[in-house]
């Protein structure tokens, strides 16, 4: 009887990770959603690019002002150039060229170059910040959940109050106090958005704890720390990557948001700051504002396409 | 054979389901006629289709899976299984009513029970918002009910589960409907309440000579308010015949099995009967007549055709190899 | 069948709200008081100009800001002075902060309150008609649509509304004056796009939910009892569904409050010149003008705060099936 026990136990705790027809059983799933296959693709291709990219383009701060607000290849502007010993404007019409297939900014630097690197930079973020996010609100919601009593309450009610500050105000407060660093805004991003998680996570612990298999563990003798790590963990990693893939998209824009009202850090070029030098020049290089944030969107959306499928291929009663 | 006092007939009715999955044919090939007055039994177990036979006479499919593939179903003078859509909700309510299984889940948990019952009235009838009232309180009286008045403000949740299957059916019988079905009304209610609502339904028929569509499982309650039953199984009616015939001399080895499976409780046994194997799913019916798998009298021809319906007597219909 | 135990309630709920209340002052002190600055930054430059020693002036400073006390006693300081709406001294434009907060609050407001309209009378039109046309080409469409309206960052889309009609085709001007009246006709105009900006993000959030709260009653039993009725399906879906539908939409869209429309009314205020709060947190920052910052945080957070107490009880209150006897 126990050794059956003992098998059912093993069965149904192995974690996700480890067991991999599982995984092939909800890949197959997630495939049936070409959108979601769309976002995947295309974040792969970002991460490449973010990791392989750097080494085939331009120097990102290199300035250079002969070849400044330069059109991506295919367009072309009409530039004013004024002659200080004719005391006239001279237009011209400027091309893009391929040294500079995405076009310059104001200053002449290379937009492919600093796209790749606001990518590097957006993709980092991304998952730094979130992975903090994540783990901060998984170990306060599995806590609360299976500790209960005035520890969940005093855990709870800490939630409610760091979700009722709008998650962007308190964002732009904390890098104002603490200083523009990439540092403080992935700490500070990782600090402010784990309420979310932590009330999900809970949620599902709750509901976990009074399953059969807790009780047939501890029925075995389980310490609560292995009940916890070894049988409730597992059995939210599918929670918790659903949760993450579409966490990711808010802290992308969430960086970029504080980049482009000049909160970002100064040192590295983001989307963010590229999109806000963008909006200063809408005349005379419309492209530096455009460029940043159809990345910025298509990074989002592929995000949010992967995650919303993820989240479909995991639910047992959507009819995939 | 169109009696003079048949007020519907449901004649070779088919709705498919149509979903990514494949084609579930939920009712393959039913008939039946209802006779002014009477009361008409549709059993069987769950999933054979009973509940969308009754849903089809209204035209109540959900439409992208489902739909009436063929038959007729005549009322009146009209094929509902063709009508326009406005016809059909011409009659849909008053005169032909439906009354579902769970009173709880069927009724709108945000309208007061006095708003659906009044929405209802003045859809189909000429009157004021207040008339409207007043004969929704008889009604509800009708039913048993007790302090009209405070249950016309009541929310579904706060009245009990038989309160709840009366006002239901208060309801349905708003608009005096000339048929009313009934999709397992005792079903989910426990056993005093079951007997009330057998007897509303007694009433009903002798006070108001109403025809009544009763579906139902359970052959004790056909026993008890059944005129005729007609049996189905996987998708079609398999036996059609008065209620003491069908008890009494079941043809049929699955009316049999279901007369069978009744626990008599002047014999002591120690297990109690039962119909060996499951229902088929819709969408795998097995080859020729559906039941053949868990027929004790299956012979050959069963597992390869059909049986056509043959009649035994004027009100005696089987549709099964043993009485070729 | 009377409601007394809804007094109860809100009781109970007013005195968690003011937990969480004292919750949130306390978060925000602690995070300026943990912070690197001090009130002395903005003046080191000048004290080393003139010369002077600069820890001596530096303490003077403090002691003058009250900074070298206790912390308990800055906290009693502080908690005190937010009550009696001393909120402190804007340095940047010389003048209380709570009067700062009085002279553009409106705008925000306006901002925010006619986006919320746009957003919620289409959103809502489109939710329902997506939900009832599931799986139709048209319902994929918009589905596709709320997608795209939820990851564009709104920023960008206030600068390409910019560059699309007002650089490109001069349609609109890009300025707001507050000289004129609220709703005046020219002032009005200029909101269009930051309207436009602000609502969108806000309009697929408000599809989604409406879609999606549909979606969870259209299958359900009373909706066929509602047909079997004999009612038009316009009145199946508009009254029996949306109705079912209406309160958890109404709660979700209300707890939304806090992520997605403050952070974006900041970010349309500032990218369209919009004079509201956000605007103004935002010149503070550049400025290193503190107490603006804070303020503003502080009143997003106990709006957020409020509007949850409100949509909580009225939730509660308009449920017919809540009841906590």
């Amino acid at each position: 009887m126990t050794e059956r026990l003992k098998g059912i136990t093993q069965k149904i705790s192995r974690p996700l990770y480890s067991n991999a027809r599982l995984i092939n059983y909800y890949w197959q799933r997630t495939k049936r959603n070409k959108l979601a296959v769309f976002g995947l693709a295309f974040i792969i291709f970002l991460v490449l690019l973010a990791v392989v990219g750097p080494f085939f383009t331009l120097d990102p701060t290199l300035v250079n002002f002969e070849e400044k607000n330069l059109p991506p290849v295919g367009f072309a502007i009409e530039q004013s150039v004024y002659n200080i010993e004719t005391d006239e404007f001279t237009t011209t019409k400027v091309s893009g060229t391929w040294k500079h297939p995405l076009g310059t900014d104001s200053k002449g630097r290379d937009m492919l170059a600093m796209l790749i690197s606001g990518a590097r930079v957006s993709l980092l973020v991304g998952l730094i910040a979130t992975g903090i996010a994540i783990i901060l609100g998984t170990i306060i919601g599995v806590l609360s959940a299976y500790l209960g009593g005035w520890a969940d309450n005093a855990l709870m009610r800490f939630t409610d109050v760091m979700m009722t500050f709008p998650f962007f105000l308190l964002l732009v407060l904390i890098v104002f106090i603490f200083g523009p660093s990439l540092a403080i805004i992935v700490l500070a991003i990782g600090l402010t958005g784990w309420t979310g998680t932590a009330r999900l996570i809970r949620s599902e612990g709750l509901s976990l704890r009074t399953r059969e298999f807790v009780t047939a563990a501890k029925a075995m003798g389980a310490s609560d720390n292995r009940v916890v790590f070894r049988h409730l963990i597992p059995n939210v990693i599918s929670l918790i990557i659903v949760i993450a893939t579409l966490a990711i998209p808010g802290v992308i824009l969430a960086e970029a948001a504080l980049s482009f009202i000049g909160l970002g850090d100064p040192t590295v070029p983001s989307w963010g700051t590229i999109l806000e030098a963008g909006q200063h020049s809408l005349n005379t290089a419309w492209w530096v504002a455009v460029e940043p944030g159809i990345m910025i969107f298509l990074t989002v959306l592929a995000f949010n396409f992967l995650g919303d499928g993820l989240r479909d291929a995991f639910d047992p009663k959507s009819n995939i | 054979m169109i009696m003079d006092n048949t007020i519907l007939k449901v004649n070779n009715l088919k709705t498919y389901f149509f979903t990514r999955r494949g084609v579930v044919k939920a009712v393959d090939g039913v008939n039946f006629e209802l006779r002014k007055g009477e009361c008409l039994c549709l059993v069987g177990e769950s999933g054979c289709g009973k509940t969308v036979t009754a849903l089809s006479i209204l035209g109540l499919i959900d439409s992208p899976p489902g739909r009436i593939v063929d038959g007729q179903i005549s009322y009146n003078g009209l094929d509902l299984a063709q009508c326009s859509l406005k016809q059909l909700r011409q009659i849909r309510g008053s005169d032909i009513s439906i009354v579902f299984q769970e009173a709880q889940s069927a009724l709108n948990p945000v309208l007061t029970i006095g708003d659906q019952i009044v929405e209802q009235i003045r859809l189909h009838l000429p009157m004021e918002h207040s008339q409207a009232r007043e004969r929704a309180m008889t009604l509800l009286n009708e039913m048993g009910i007790p302090s009209v008045e405070r249950v016309m403000s009541y929310y579904p949740h706060q009245l009990s589960g038989g309160m709840k299957q009366r006002a239901l059916i208060a309801m349905s019988l708003s608009c005096d409907p000339k048929i009313l079905i009934a999709d397992e009304p005792t079903t989910a209610v426990d056993v005093t309440i079951k007997a009330q609502i057998l007897n509303i339904f007694r009433e009903l028929k002798a006070k108001r000579q109403m025809s009544l569509i009763f579906i139902t499982h359970d052959l004790a309650v056909v026993a008890e308010i059944g005129d005729r039953a007609v049996i189905m199984y996987g998708g079609k009616d398999v036996e059609t015949a008065p209620v003491s015939e069908i008890i009494g001399e079941p043809k049929h080895p699955y009316t049999s099995g279901l007369i069978e499976c009744l626990p008599d409780l002047s014999k002591t046994t120690d297990r109690l009967a039962s119909i060996p194997g499951t229902t088929p799913n819709p969408s795998e019916m097995p080859q020729g007549c559906a039941f053949h798998p868990r027929c004790p009298k299956a012979m050959a021809i069963c597992s390869q055709q059909e049986s056509t319906e043959i009649i035994i007597s004027r009100e005696h219909k089987v549709s099964c190899h043993l009485y070729r | 069948m009377g409601k007394s135990w809804l007094r109860d309630y809100i009781i109970k709920r007013l005195i968690y709200s003011v937990i969480i209340a004292w919750g949130i002052l306390t978060v925000t002190f602690i995070l300026v008081r943990v912070g690197p600055s001090s009130p002395a930054d903005r003046y080191l430059a000048n004290i080393a100009a003139g010369g002077h020693d600069v820890t001596q002036v530096v303490a003077a400073i403090e002691a003058r800001y009250g900074v070298d006390k206790p912390i308990w006693v800055q906290y009693a300081d502080y908690m005190g002075n937010l009550f009696q709406g001393n909120w402190g001294w804007s340095f940047s434009t010389s003048m209380p902060v709570i009067e700062l907060i009085k002279g553009h609050w409106i705008y925000s407001f306006q901002l925010i309150l006619l986006s919320s309209l746009f957003a919620a009378f289409l959103g809502i039109l489109i939710g329902i008609y997506s939900a009832v046309k599931q799986y139709t080409k048209v319902d994929y469409a918009f589905t596709l649509s709320s997608f795209i309206g939820i990851s564009i960052p709104n920023f960008w889309l206030g600068v390409m509304l910019i560059l699309v009609f007002s650089v490109k085709l001069g349609l609109f001007k890009t300025y707001y004056d507050t000289t004129l009246p609220l709703f005046s006709l020219d002032n009005l105009k200029a909101l269009v796009l930051p309207v436009m900006t602000l609502g969108t993000g806000m309009l697929a959030g408000y599809v989604r939910y409406t879609r999606s709260a549909m979606l969870d009653n259209l299958r359900k039993a009373f909706v066929t009892t509602a047909r079997a009725k004999g009612l038009p399906e316009r009145t199946v879906i508009g009254k029996h569904v949306f109705r079912n539908a209406l309160l958890p939409l109404v709660t979700i869209i209300m707890f939304d409050l806090g992520s997605i429309v403050f952070g974006g009314a900041y970010l349309t205020e500032i990218i369209f010149g919009i004079p509201g709060l956000g605007q103004i947190s935002f010149n503070a920052i550049f400025a290193n003008d503190y107490p603006v910052v804070i303020a503003v945080t502080l009143i997003g957070t106990f709006i957020v705060l409020l509007v949850n107490l409100v949509t909580d009880i009225t939730y509660t209150y308009l449920d017919p099936r809540i009841r906590y006897d």
